[in-house]
């Protein structure tokens, strides 16, 4: 690595970095009751990045041959020039001060300890859990993960450091006649094997067959502007989707956010506040550092309905005269660095869900995300939900199929009239765009508000 | 193009440590992409990876594991590792074995020397053509768009003297425009594949994308309901159907008992109008290939032929389940081959094609009395057991007496799209190719179609 940098300082680049991962995975899933797969996975490589004159240039593989890395120096250099001579403006990029620092990652029982075997085992009990006579298919997957990362720059870094996450997830298909209905779960962290071992299985498994079975006898949901209690899931898929991704440093540059004039004014009611954290201890999108070395940071996006500022790497924050975010992340050694979001979250609040659900005349109280899309440019978005209820005179009534919201942004985050004490976060993973996918996590307490509903 | 020339001696020494059966998928690529960010070629890569998939079985018993592969050195690692997978990987009595014989030869247009030999400067040159085209408008600006060329080679061996060779290249590009001021600002997104960059007409791509920015940028709020018939841009509709019929139609969900149509052979499952082929040899399709990823020989097959179900396409496990040829065993995604050596083949669509009909867009649009016109979903994104759906618009445009009126925005569209399939109305001539997520395989071709019996959602 040390002489992949030289060679970025020789060939002139501005500055560069060299990043150097192993990856490992170990993958199970069941269907049926039946073994699908057991896949164990390692993945190594190397990606160099320069920077000259505002543009990037990055040149990766997967080769061990010594020299490879050098010559991909070179040619990162070779690719950053050319850009910079196609027009790309300049910019400057905050240093960081360097440090060689080694890190572990806070795991009790290490993955990779635990047997192929056991892992097996628990897969397989929660597909067999979600047996039932109205469930026509039942799922089940585990995964782990183990990351290992260099990185080494030429302002002097040497950094080390690891990752390692675990998931546990079902899903279960309800039938009757020509109707299907599925729903699922999951629990993910930061963590090791402890996670699986405090878990019951068994109702774990249950819980999904339940609900999908439910969902069979779920009506169509009531559509238009609707008086809505997000759980904590949907909850965060609104902090990530609606105010997340506008604001990345790198749409506030490009004016392609419709936060980009807001700093210091109301986007939200005095009950709304919102972070981005990737220190948050044990959640799936925590990281000591970021692709570019930044320590992961606690940044306050939206305090008591204030905007307070948006999430930067080294280029944004030295653009936007910023104290780096720790935001600068990247898919893995071949991919480019983009500003991403770690932990995203709005902040609890003082009332309790029951007491919110009481006091809800008319509306509906979302169960679970499935997926959202972000619209930074416009400031709506759309999130998808597994199931909801209705609400009738503060009692949470029939259930209601998959839903759908949207609206504006800001509007919404502006009529949010309740929110609770109760909070929790779910992991996923984030594309910018299509593509470029980092592991995240989202979340926030019960939160009621307005927004546009609909679903088929 | 080096290293996968190693499959072969992963299946031996798989078989030398004790495997009844090996496997070995070793796939290699190269892969350029440029980035323009505020009408700049802000960020450009070079990248290059070699993997190794191995699959052992003995007995009932399955294992998988992969590598990157620098050296043979990792030829040995993956073995060793799927190896000793076999010890704790419980018997799967469905596992039928591995190909016997590979599809020989090549799909004409699946490979294209220029692109693949195409480097970053040529590159370059496209997405500046796109964004010269965008910015022809000084109100209109390119703030995000990607530009990625690919050529892989892929060899698969198994213990059964199977060597089945594929090469290909892929375009793929995400593109943006914006225009508007003063905190108002519209967007028009699309995407454009294919495997010769040649093919691609950016000039035309940067004209649509500012079309569609004005158009956003114009939109309001929609009030009400609609009912009405739905016209559909291909390129979120053929990721609407990758999700849908690419599951229903899919052996693997078919035998689990997850598709609604299983066990509907034979009947109407669609209008008249609508019919659908896997087409693994068409010429330049994005999937095609005369094998596989499992090495299996592929084949043009009928899924609903006017309206009626016909049959499932599936891997070789799950062809063997349902009673259908095998030959949709799949790793491979269509905008990027990046990972494929990471995971096993599973059953996917090749190229889903949905035949066009002999009308164009105008002449379909020109039928609704009243109805809305949607370009561009959130995410084209429905739930493929029921057949749900609830989707944002970001460019849709209200259609009445056959012209196309006004621009809205915040709604949504509402049904769903296996009852939608029974109401087709209209089908366009002009097939687009798209794909669903990064890291899927499968690819649809699909025309624009009109639809009876969604429904337009908006406030109020």
């Amino acid at each position: 690595m040390s002489a992949a940098v030289r060679a970025l300082e020789k060939a002139g680049a501005g500055f560069g970095d060299v990043r150097r991962e192993d990856r490992t995975a170990f993958v199970v899933r069941v269907a049926n009751d039946q073994i699908q797969n057991v896949n164990e996975v390692r993945r190594r490589g190397w990606g160099v990045r320069a920077f000259f004159n505002g543009a990037w240039g990055y040149a990766s593989g997967t080769s061990a041959r010594s020299g490879d890395a050098v010559q991909a120096a070179r040619k990162a250099v070779a690719i950053a020039r050319a850009g910079a001579a196609a027009g790309v403006p300049t910019s400057k990029l905050r240093k960081m001060p360097s440090t060689t620092i080694t890190l572990e990652p806070k795991v009790r029982i290490e993955p990779r300890d635990v047997s192929g075997e056991d892992k097996v085992a628990a897969t397989m009990e929660v597909c067999r859990a979600q047996k039932r006579d109205e469930v026509a298919n039942t799922n089940a997957s585990y995964s782990d993960s183990d990351w290992t990362f260099e990185l080494a720059n030429t302002w002097g870094a040497c950094l080390q450091w690891r990752e390692v996450r675990v998931r546990i997830a079902a899903q279960s298909v309800a039938g009757e006649g020509d109707r299907r209905e599925a729903a699922y779960d999951f629990r993910d962290g930061t963590t090791g094997w402890e996670l699986v071992k405090a878990l019951d299985l068994a109702e774990f498994g249950r819980g999904v067959a339940r609900d999908a079975v439910e969902m069979l006898s779920a009506a169509k949901p009531p559509s238009g502007l609707l008086t809505v209690v997000t759980d904590p899931g949907v909850s965060g898929l609104l902090a990530h989707e609606v105010m997340g991704h506008a604001s990345e440093g790198d749409e506030i540059i490009k004016k392609r956010s419709f936060l980009t004039d807001q700093v210091g004014k109301r986007v939200g009611s005095p009950l709304v506040s919102m972070y981005d954290d990737g220190s948050y201890p044990g959640a799936h999108g925590s990281i000591p550092f970021d692709a570019e070395g930044t320590p992961a940071h606690k940044t306050t996006v939206i305090d008591r309905g204030i905007y307070r500022g948006f999430l930067h790497s080294l280029e944004t924050s030295g653009m936007l005269k910023a104290r780096p975010t720790g935001n600068g992340r990247a898919q893995d050694f071949g991919r480019r660095v983009w500003v991403r979001m770690t932990n995203t979250y709005f902040g609890a609040g003082r009332d309790k869900k029951d007491e919110i659900l009481e006091e809800t005349k008319s509306g509906v109280l979302t169960r679970k995300w499935i997926s959202g899309m972000e619209d930074p440019v416009g400031g709506s978005f759309q999130a998808v939900t597994q199931s909801g209820f209705r609400i009738q005179k503060g009692e949470v009534g029939e259930r209601v199929r998959g839903m759908t919201l949207t609206g504006n942004a800001l509007s919404i985050l502006k009529s949010v009239d309740r929110v609770s004490k109760e909070i929790s976060l779910d992991g996923g993973s984030c594309g910018k765009g299509e593509e470029d996918y980092v592991p995240v996590a989202a979340g926030g307490p019960y939160m009621r508000c307005k927004i546009v509903v609909g679903g088929g | 193009m080096d290293g996968i020339d190693l499959a072969p001696d992963a299946v031996r020494r798989a078989r030398s440590e004790g495997a009844d059966a090996a496997e070995a998928y070793a796939i290699t690529f190269t892969s350029r992409s440029v980035y323009i960010e505020d009408n700049v070629p802000k960020v450009a890569e070079d990248r290059s990876e070699t993997g190794l998939g191995v699959r052992a079985a003995k007995a009932k018993r399955v294992a998988f594991s992969a590598t990157t592969l620098a050296s043979p050195a990792d030829v040995r690692s993956a073995v060793a590792a799927a190896m000793a997978g076999l010890k704790h990987v419980p018997e799967d009595p469905d596992f039928s074995g591995l190909p016997t014989e590979a599809g020989k030869g090549e799909v004409s247009g699946a490979w294209d020397g220029p692109t693949a030999a195409m480097e970053v400067a040529g590159l370059l040159e496209a997405a500046m053509t796109f964004t010269d085209a965008v910015t022809e408008s000084k109100a209109t600006s390119v703030p995000k768009a990607i530009f990625r060329i690919q050529g892989y080679a892929l060899r698969i061996a198994n213990s059964n003297d199977v060597l089945a060779n594929h090469r290909g290249t892929l375009v793929f590009a995400y593109l943006t425009a914006k225009c508007g001021s003063k905190g108002k600002f519209g967007e028009g997104i699309l995407k454009a594949m294919n495997t010769s960059i040649r093919a691609i007409d950016f000039a035309h791509l940067g004209a649509t994308a500012a079309r569609r920015a004005a158009a956003n940028l114009k939109a309001r709020a929609f009030k009400g309901k609609l009912p009405g018939i739905a016209v559909l841009d291909p390129l979120d509709l053929g990721e609407a159907f990758l999700t849908t019929v690419g599951s229903a139609v899919n052996g693997e969900d078919v035998h689990k008992g997850r598709s609604p149509w299983a066990g509907k052979v034979g009947q109407e499952i669609a209008s008249a109008g609508v019919t659908i082929r896997d087409r693994p040899r068409m010429p330049g399709g994005l999937a095609s290939g005369v094998a596989d990823d499992e090495g299996n020989a592929t084949r043009d097959r009928t899924l609903v032929e006017a309206g009626t179900l016909k049959g499932f396409f599936a891997d070789r496990k799950h062809a063997a389940l349902i009673g259908v040829p095998a030959g949709n065993g799949y790793r491979r995604a269509v905008a990027t081959v990046e990972g494929a050596y990471t995971r096993p083949a599973e059953t996917e669509p090749s190229n889903l094609v949905v035949e066009p009909g002999r009308k164009s867009l105008d002449a379909l649009l020109a039928e609704v009395d009243s109805g809305v016109y949607v370009e561009k979903f959130a995410a084209p994104e429905v739930n493929p057991f029921s057949g749900s759906f609830a989707m944002e618009v970001r460019n849709a445009t209200l259609i009445k007496k056959g012209q196309l009126a006004d621009h809205v925005k915040v709604a949504l569209l509402t049904g769903n799209f296996y009852d939608g399939l029974k109401n087709v109305v209209g089908v366009g001539r002009e097939l687009t190719p798209t794909h669903a997520f990064l890291t899927a395989p499968g690819c649809a071709y699909v025309p624009p179609m009109a639809f009876d019996g969604f429904e337009l959602v908006g406030q109020g």
